[in-house]
């Protein structure tokens, strides 16, 4: 069942207070956070914040298309390695 | 830069009439038949590739040379290579994985941080695993031009400006 609108996206306060913290200091440091599932909100569009897997912090650079979604949604929780090949990625 | 890039593999025979069962490795798993011919890691052997099917984790395919199942056995778990100079050119500021892996992490100052372990996606940005002498664990780096301004291929080597609290 999906959470009523009424209540609003649901966020850990302490990211709140973390993320504002940040970028009222304009340093583009990586946000700690073990929130996985407070909701990614627009206010977070150009924050990089660390999203803990368990294991550690996975760094996720928040943009417009990331918001309505969960931070563990970009950090998961298994690693799987794969090859190469002719894999490419591009530099943003 | 690898000379070579592993493509995918033989899994095993198909049918008796020396087809194979193939993994592909690659993004679009149909372009390994546009690599061919594929080698062998050594480059004794080399097969030419033609795609006959699609199946769960693969394809069935015909290599070159290989006419009976016996011969077909024989290549299960053979690791198939391309030239890497058989990879199509890029734009600018993409890079194949393989070109990636490998190359010297320094920062700003030239201290080295470690060398690229693997390249990741996990939805967001593209991620540096770096690992390096007297590391618990491998850190992660946003492969963005504000944390990697440089990449020298040539001198083999990343010039990184990580964000405080990764290293």
């Amino acid at each position: 069942m999906t959470r009523s609108v009424w209540k609003g996206p649901f966020v850990d306060a302490y990211v709140l207070k973390k993320a504002e913290a940040a970028r009222e200091s304009g340093r583009n440091d990586v946000i700690k956070i073990w929130s996985r599932r407070s909701t990614i909100l627009p206010q977070f569009v150009g924050l990089t914040f660390g999203v803990y897997n368990g294991q550690k912090h996975i760094p996720v650079s928040v943009t417009e298309d990331m918001i309505g979604q969960k931070f563990g949604e970009y950090s998961p929780t298994r690693t799987y390695y794969g090859h190469a090949a002719d894999k490419k990625a591009k530099r943003k | 830069m690898t000379e070579l890039v592993c493509v995918g593999a033989v899994a095993g025979a198909y049918g008796v009439r020396g087809e194979v069962r193939l993994k592909s490795f690659c993004a679009e798993p149909e372009a390994i038949a546009d690599y061919a011919p594929l080698q062998t890691e050594d480059g004794a052997h080399s097969y030419s590739v033609v795609l006959t099917g699609q199946m769960k984790n693969g394809f069935t395919a015909h290599l070159g040379g290989v006419a009976t199942k016996e011969q077909a056995d024989a290549l299960k778990g053979l690791r198939l290579y391309a030239p890497r100079d058989r990879l199509p050119a890029l734009e600018d500021d993409e890079f194949y994985h393989a070109d990636l892996i490998g190359l010297e992490v320094v920062d700003t100052g030239g201290t080295v941080l470690g060398r690229v372990k693997a390249v990741m996606n996990h939805g967001a940005d593209d991620l540096l695993e770096v690992y390096g002498p007297g590391m618990k664990a491998t850190v992660l780096i946003p492969f963005t031009r504000t944390v990697v301004p440089t990449v020298d291929l040539t001198l083999g080597r990343i010039v990184a400006d990580p964000p405080e609290g990764l290293f």
